[in-house]
């Protein structure tokens, strides 16, 4: 079933209503109703005439609903893990308490602490170790140092 | 609704412009007959007004200047309505109305006069079956020649 719209007012036109008029430079207008005819044929803007769909458009009538139901719509946060840390992990560690926190805070440095000096005495160890006969540079290279 | 004294354009290229139609090619007194024209219907009628026939061409060949006979003002012939102003309802239930009325100028077989038509044309005459062009129903040369048919 073809719905069409009234040349003047913008209304739907069903099947079996209005009437289409032919005008003799062959372009065809279709109209609702002989209000709208004769309006049309009286050469009346449908911009200036109130009750028309092209006039309530123009001076944005009836669109006042559409614009509140737009901005009813809000963010929802929703929680989810992310990649390296899924959900259980993180809430674990956002409800864990501020003495248990400070504690883990604790353990780590001392163990980073020790961790670092064991480092630097194996470091001092191995130089010790490894103590060749000191040739300056200049001697390697062939300099007065080596005569 | 075309009945005696009606007043239709011509948009053929036959040269006349406004005819007055002088008879209703119908049986008036069957019982549904309306005894008025109106799309497809065939008229008899005189020409009002007619483009001026140019001087030289009379006098260089006065019988046979070209295909076309030229139409004067006063010339009876016969027409076949093709636009009417009056409203015409369809099968379908939509209801078409024209700016003004218009008819095609005919022989006396029926055929076309001229050989070009200037404006629109209604559907309407595809529904008379017949006549001397055969395939597409009596007025198929004009519903082919027409630019638009609404």
């Amino acid at each position: 079933m073809r719905v069409d719209r009234c040349d003047f007012s913008g209304y739907k036109v069903y099947p079996s209503r209005g009437k289409v008029y032919v005008r003799g430079d062959s372009k065809t207008f279709r109209f609702l109703n002989h209000k709208s005819e004769s309006l049309f044929l009286q050469r009346k803007n449908p911009r200036k005439i109130a009750w028309t769909q092209v006039y309530r458009r123009m001076h944005k009538k009836g669109i006042t609903e559409e614009v509140a139901k737009k901005r009813s719509r809000k963010n929802v946060k929703v929680q989810r893990g992310i990649v390296g840390a899924d959900l259980a992990s993180i809430l674990a560690k956002r409800t864990a308490k501020p003495e248990v926190r400070a504690a883990a805070r604790a353990a780590a440095i001392t163990k980073a602490k020790t961790e670092k000096r064991d480092k630097e005495t194996a470091k001092v160890a191995n130089r010790g170790q490894s103590n060749a006969p000191k040739v300056s540079k200049q001697a390697m290279k062939g300099g007065k140092g080596g005569r | 609704m075309i009945g005696l004294k009606g007043l239709l354009n011509v948009i053929d290229n036959t040269g006349a412009l406004k005819v007055e139609c002088i008879n209703v090619l119908k049986v008036k007194t069957r019982l549904k007959s309306t005894g008025t024209a109106t799309v497809g219907d065939e008229i008899v009628c005189v020409v009002n007004k007619a483009r001026p026939i140019p001087a030289n061409e009379v006098i260089k060949n006065p019988s046979s200047s070209s295909n076309i006979q030229k139409i004067r003002k006063g010339d009876v012939r016969r027409a076949v309505v093709v636009r009417v102003k009056k409203t015409v309802q369809r099968v379908d239930g939509s209801v078409v109305r024209f700016d003004d009325n218009a008819a095609v100028l005919l022989n006396n077989k029926g055929e076309m006069l001229g050989t070009r038509i200037v404006g629109p044309v209604a559907a309407e005459l595809r529904k008379s079956k017949g006549g001397a062009a055969g395939a597409g129903g009596r007025w198929g040369k004009i519903l082919m020649l027409a630019p638009k048919v609404v």
